[in-house]
């Protein structure tokens, strides 16, 4: 027994020894026992585990046992569980319709049953409303502008008109707890006022219960829409609480998307808090943030009919119209002004005038030696291109005119001057006698009526400086000796004095505007022949010419002449007398 | 803030509106009782340092040919039951309301209001009957529209144990 014992030993040890010795344990009855002894309690339960796999239905009662709660981890854990059924899922639907479509539709005729109908619901109002919209404006003046509008755009005109009249804005949001009809919040659009919120929303719902306890008590909402002139009261109805919104104006359709969205989410998030509420809305202060995204609003779109721009056309004409009208008056009073002043003028007589074709048509009479009408216009505000004048020429009587013919016929040197006094033209100054003596045959002939021309104050000119110098200039001839071409010595102060006196002369005639002319004259005396002596004596006057011409006198002044021994100062025959003979004597005449 | 919806319950006649008319706030006139058979009124109290609004809904009162909405009563925190002291008949129709009140929303805090205080002589109401209800666990208080008497106590014990 020891010795088995220890080869089994030996066996495990060294597994050479395995191989060549047969192990007795296997042989060995007692070996079973002792294992049966030892594991009996485990191999039942893998007998039964055994048992448990190997036969189908045992096996799903256990995966059964435990499917929900595996599935519940899979979802926790990510989707894969979701993905892998999802065609399988598909697979059994098919195969669900293809066998019996009619379970499917008694599953879903509750859901689909109220939505259909609900969106049905919708879409109808949606078209009634357009529908009244265009009916109510279609006989107005605005309906046939819109009808233009829809016209011109190619759109129907009832969208038109739903584009116009859909303008609304939110004012209130009530958020009404179902059960008691207390309110839960309440948001009111920017400067809108509200009555007691709380009593109002009591009332909506207790309206609600009155509705649904008068006509359905089964129906989950009450009041859907209620319109009173232009406030419209929407009502979205939860489970739990409900929603009433009061807006001013025509909503959109999807202005219940909105507020089905704020109750809905309310509804998830809040469920608990709707569940107990016992009158304590500390619990629902979150949910306002969600009611004031309800506050929505749609602006009246801006009346583009008419343009400001349009407004200036009208304002244009207007003040265009009041310029001209303006410009026309100053024009014809700036006009009048004028022919006050050509009536005022001598020598123009106006007759009449007239505005055509926006030219100015004068017409009268004109002396041609009256001012030029056109000149007289000066700072007046008319264009000379504006006026034509059709003037007659006359010979008017008017003294200043009168002047103006005087001095026109007469020329008068600038030494005259005319003076107006009155009637009566005086003339100052000085003249030449025959110019004055003409200007005397004029004031004889001038017409009865007219100016009369004084010459009394007039000087003769004759009378004058002229006459003075003319005197001094004769008096003073110059000397020569015997035979002698030049002075004798000590005549230059002679020259000097004749010089000086011609110039004076030469100013006081072109002052005068009377030409003089002096001529020197040359003797000789009785000596000799005749012949040689009028040479001579015209060379004493050139003499003479050339010596005062270098004392600056005028050459155009002087003329010479040669008078031989014919015109002696002195007629007799002594020295004394033929020294008094040779010499140049002066001439001076004065020419008008 | 809290809130409770109360309801006024009794027959017609008995003073309900004018019971609460000269304590509330109210915005809506005496002619919904007749068209939707329901008036609001606002009664604002104070509990402890809680301020508590009871939203009064003053239900049309009921007579031969009409009974009162119970559908109204759905969500109140309690109950106002108002009888007429000088006839006696108000007290069966208060009764009746009550039972039918239990029925619809169950046990709330209630309260029975007598009114007329002030025409004590001419109650037809026999205190003994009053005592049987008072020990049946019903609170009982004697009240006056016409002169305001208990009014506001009443409404103020009354929030104290709706809120409780």
């Amino acid at each position: 027994m020891l010795a088995n014992l220890l080869l089994e030993v030996a066996r495990s040890v060294d597994h050479e020894v395995a191989a060549q010795l047969p192990s007795a344990l296997d042989t060995d009855p007692r070996v079973e026992a002792l294992r049966h002894i030892l594991l009996e309690p485990e191999q039942a339960a893998l007998a039964s585990l055994k048992e448990k796999f190997d036969d189908p239905d045992q096996f799903a009662a256990a995966v059964s046992a435990v499917l929900p709660a595996a599935i519940a981890r899979a979802i926790s854990h990510d989707d894969r569980l979701g993905h892998e059924l999802t065609p399988v899922v598909e697979t059994a639907t098919q195969s669900s319709i293809r066998r019996d479509p009619r379970t499917l539709i008694n599953i879903l005729a509750p859901l689909m049953g109220p939505a259909i109908r609900k969106s049905v619901a919708e879409t109808m109002d949606s078209s009634l409303q357009s529908l009244n919209q265009a009916l109510k404006h279609s006989l107005s003046w605005q309906g046939l502008k819109w009808r233009m509008e829809a016209y011109r755009t190619g759109t129907s005109f009832a969208e038109v008109v739903l584009r116009h009249t859909l303008v609304f804005r939110v004012e209130h949001v009530f958020l009404i707890h179902r059960k008691t009809g207390l309110m839960l919040e309440h948001v009111a659009a920017d400067q809108v006022s509200a009555k007691d919120p709380q009593l109002v929303s009591g009332m909506l719902s207790a309206i609600q219960d009155f509705v649904r306890d008068s006509f359905d008590e089964s129906a989950l909402g009450g009041i859907d829409t209620l319109r009173l002139g232009e406030f419209l009261l929407w009502c979205e109805e939860g489970p739990l609480a409900f929603l009433a919104a009061v807006i001013r104006g025509n909503p959109p359709e999807n202005l219940h998307g909105v507020l089905r969205e704020a109750l809905d989410s309310i509804h998830d998030e809040d469920r608990t808090a709707l569940e107990n509420f016992d009158g304590d809305v500390a619990a629902f202060a979150n949910v306002r943030a969600r009611l004031e995204r309800c506050l929505a609003q749609q602006e009246a779109p801006i009346d583009q009919g008419t343009t400001p721009f349009l407004w200036l056309i009208p304002l244009a004409l207007l003040c265009g119209g009041a310029y001209w009208l303006v410009q026309r008056h100053l024009d014809g009073s700036a006009f009048e002004d004028y022919v006050r002043r050509l009536q005022a003028e001598p020598g123009i007589v106006v007759t009449g005038f007239e505005r055509r074709d926006g030219m100015w048509h004068l017409t009268g009479l004109r002396d041609p030696l009256a001012a030029d009408p056109t000149e007289l216009l000066g700072a007046w505000h008319v264009e000379p291109e504006r006026i034509s004048g059709n003037w007659e020429p006359y010979q008017a009587l008017h003294p200043a005119i009168a002047l103006k013919r005087i001095q026109a016929t007469l020329k008068p040197p600038s030494t005259v001057n005319f003076a107006l006094d009155g009637d009566t033209i005086r003339a100052t100054g000085t003249a030449p006698r025959r110019w004055i003596e003409k200007a005397r045959t004029l004031a004889s002939v001038l017409p009865p009526g007219s100016a009369h021309l004084d010459l009394s104050a007039l000087g003769d000119v004759q009378q004058g400086e002229l006459e003075r110098l003319r005197d001094a200039i004769q008096a003073r001839p110059v000397f020569f000796g015997y035979g002698d071409a030049l002075p004798v010595p000590g005549q230059e102060t002679i020259i000097e004095a004749q010089a000086a006196e011609l110039r004076e002369l030469a100013a006081a005639s072109k002052k005068l505007g009377v030409t003089v002319r002096a001529t020197l004259i040359g003797h000789a005396d009785s000596t000799g022949k005749d012949a040689p002596n009028l040479g001579l004596s015209l060379a004493r006057a050139e003499a003479v010419r050339s010596l005062l011409r270098k004392q600056g006198v005028d050459p155009e002044l002087l003329a010479v002449r040669g008078a031989g021994p014919l015109e002696p100062l002195a007629p007799g025959a002594s020295e004394q007398d033929r020294s008094l003979n040779r010499r140049v004597s002066f001439t001076v005449s004065i020419l008008d | 803030m809290l809130q409770k919806k109360i309801c006024m319950l009794g027959a017609f006649g008995v003073g309900k509106t004018s019971l609460v008319r000269r304590f509330v706030d109210t915005i809506f006139s005496d002619n919904y009782l007749t068209t939707v058979g329901v008036k609001l009124d606002k009664k604002t109290l104070a509990v402890g340092a809680e301020t508590v609004n009871l939203i009064l809904w003053d239900i049309a009162g009921e007579d031969d040919t009409s009974a009162v909405r119970t559908t109204y009563l759905r969500g109140s925190a309690g109950y106002l039951l108002v009888a007429d002291g000088t006839r006696a008949s108000t007290l069966d129709v208060a009764c009746s309301i009550h039972s039918r009140a239990e029925a619809e929303i169950g046990r709330v805090p209630f309260m029975l209001l007598v009114n007329k205080c002030d025409l004590r002589s001419e109650w037809a109401i026999p205190e003994s009957r009053l005592d049987e209800l008072a020990a049946l666990g019903w609170t009982i208080r004697p009240t006056s529209a016409k002169t305001g008497e208990s009014v506001e106590a009443a409404f103020q014990e009354f929030a104290e144990r709706a809120v409780r």
